[in-house]
């Protein structure tokens, strides 16, 4: 096999078709943006989960009998709780905190806001029981188990408001995917059409290396390495316009909760990371959809 | 060099089959005409020998290949010791002489040099050794129909197959492609040609297979194309 002919071959292939060739890489580059855009939060969401998991509690809020009389959780029925919340598996540490402690973390938490704490008082906040877990998920036994018992008035799953963030992001990463998944099926088809509409116009190369007894591998090489070239164009496309977008898109829009620490920024070393995937993805389906028309449509 | 053995073949698409129960026999080295009218089979002749169809029945060898038995990937090796020439001369017009002919041996795989050294030399063959760097267009028909011959001659098959080669010819030219190809005859190679032209053959008095609705109805071994025709 002689590579500088292949080389030729798929150069000249490429460019006769150039109009198809363009839409073939753009719409393959949207395709894989997409997916790069849904394993980018894919990764964020794992950040996330390893950021907060550590910290995510589960709060059991005491009536404001027990808040108001208990200031060591010696009573019942606050240490009856507290024990057998100790008890319960898969619960990491218990702490306790009495109103004059949950009042001082209040203050720390808005102390931006003095009218909000001038607005409230201590007697407003209950005591509480908090509760890390060694699995954040798995806080429905825990929340099933003491709901409604004497001395408690109301359990708070952090987990369940951050797995509502979790929700949004992914069914943004399920509409990335399903997107992505439509272009690639649009992509799919310019591959085919634009390796027929190729093999079409080059039937009398093609024609001929037949009849000279070329094999199989040397008239069909420089179309599939036609398709696997504009697929890995599209992929370079798409990693370019992933690193824009997160330049001149995302840094800005997120700014804020990036710097608070909500959201974990997404970095180049990210994109770094999903581009493997994308190229291989994209040489993949070029490659597998060109050997099927080729077999299929085309009778070379 | 070719046998057919009780070849039949029936297309899908016509009830009448375009070869019934022909057996030819072709030695190393024999100029046969192949003669008849439209639809008497001599396509489907030259497609048998080059693998592009099999046969219904019967068998068809070329050379040591039991070719319509062989294996898929062998038929490029089939393919490589056949040479094919067409009326229409199939000549990649974006190429230059030496670069058509050039083509089918890079497509086989040939290492450069020797691509380098054998192109002018079947070049020189045909007469268009001053002509190399020319394209197509700027050639007449004649001069298209060698570099065909050129390319098909190039990787020394054992058979040349002629598809109606002087079709598009003025006589005078044909003859020049008809002294060519007996040239090349004369080099060991076995020729099967197909062709409607009376003349040639009258002239050439080489053997004559004649065809008529997909069987043989004459075998001369010095024919003449045919009496009161």
């Amino acid at each position: 096999m002689r590579a500088s002919f292949v080389f030729s071959e798929v150069l000249t292939g490429l460019r006769r078709n150039i109009t198809m060739t363009i839409a073939m890489i753009l719409t393959t580059a949207i395709s894989l943006g997409l997916l790069g855009g849904g394993l980018l939060i894919v990764r964020t969401i794992d950040k996330m989960q390893d950021i907060y998991y550590d910290k995510v509690e589960v709060a059991v809020y005491l009536t404001d009998e027990v808040s108001a009389n208990d200031k060591e959780c010696t009573q019942q029925p606050c240490a009856g709780l507290r024990s057998q919340i100790e008890q319960t598996s898969g619960v990491d540490t218990v702490t306790y905190e009495n109103r004059d402690q949950v009042y001082e973390r209040f203050k720390q938490m808005f102390q931006a806001q003095p009218e909000l704490l001038d607005l409230t008082r201590p007697e407003s906040l209950p005591a509480t029981i908090r509760v890390k877990l060694d699995d954040p998920e798995r806080s429905d036994v825990l929340i099933k188990a003491f709901e409604g018992q004497q001395g408690v008035k109301k359990i708070d799953d952090q987990g369940t408001l951050l797995s509502r963030l979790f929700d949004v992001l992914n069914g943004v990463r399920n509409g990335a995917f399903a997107i992505a998944l439509v272009q690639a099926l649009a992509a799919l088809l310019l591959i085919s059409n634009t390796i027929q509409v190729s093999a079409y116009t080059r039937r009398t190369e093609v024609g001929i290396m037949r009849l000279v007894g070329a094999t199989r591998w040397y008239t069909q090489l420089p179309f599939l390495i036609e398709a696997v070239v504009a697929g890995l164009i599209g992929a370079i496309l798409a990693v370019v316009g992933l690193g824009l977008a997160k330049t001149f898109f995302l840094d800005s829009a997120l700014a804020g909760p990036i710097k608070s620490g909500i959201i974990p920024a997404v970095d180049f070393l990210d994109i770094l990371y999903v581009s493997p995937y994308l190229f291989l993805v994209a040489a993949g389906i070029s490659a597998i959809t060109g050997y099927v028309t080729l077999r299929m449509y085309v009778r070379l | 060099m070719i046998r057919l053995e009780h070849v039949s073949k029936v297309y899908k698409t016509s009830t009448r089959p375009a070869l019934d129960d022909v057996s030819v026999e072709v030695g190393k080295g024999e100029f046969v005409f192949l003669i008849g009218p439209s639809g008497s089979g001599k396509s489907t002749f030259l497609r048998l020998l080059l693998r592009e169809e099999v046969p219904s029945k019967g068998r068809v060898y070329v050379s040591n290949f039991d070719v319509a038995r062989m294996a898929r990937r062998r038929i490029p090796r089939l393919r490589q010791s056949i040479g094919c020439v067409f009326q229409d001369f199939r000549l990649l017009v974006n190429k230059t002489v030496a670069e058509n002919v050039a083509f089918a041996l890079e497509v086989i795989g040939k290492p450069r040099h020797t691509i380098r050294k054998v192109v002018p030399e079947v070049l020189q063959l045909v007469g268009l050794e001053s002509k190399a760097d020319r394209m197509p267009h700027e050639l007449s028909g004649g001069e298209q129909q060698r570099v065909a011959i050129a390319r098909a001659f190039v990787n020394r098959p054992l058979v040349l197959l002629a598809d109606e080669p002087t079709g598009n010819l003025d006589p005078d030219t044909s003859q020049d492609i008809m002294l060519l190809l007996e040239r090349i005859s004369r080099t060991g190679t076995t020729i099967l040609m197909a062709t409607h032209d009376h003349s040639i053959v009258d002239s050439m008095r080489r053997r004559v297979v004649e065809l008529s609705m997909g069987r043989v109805i004459r075998d001369d071994a010095r024919g003449v194309y045919g009496v009161g025709r």
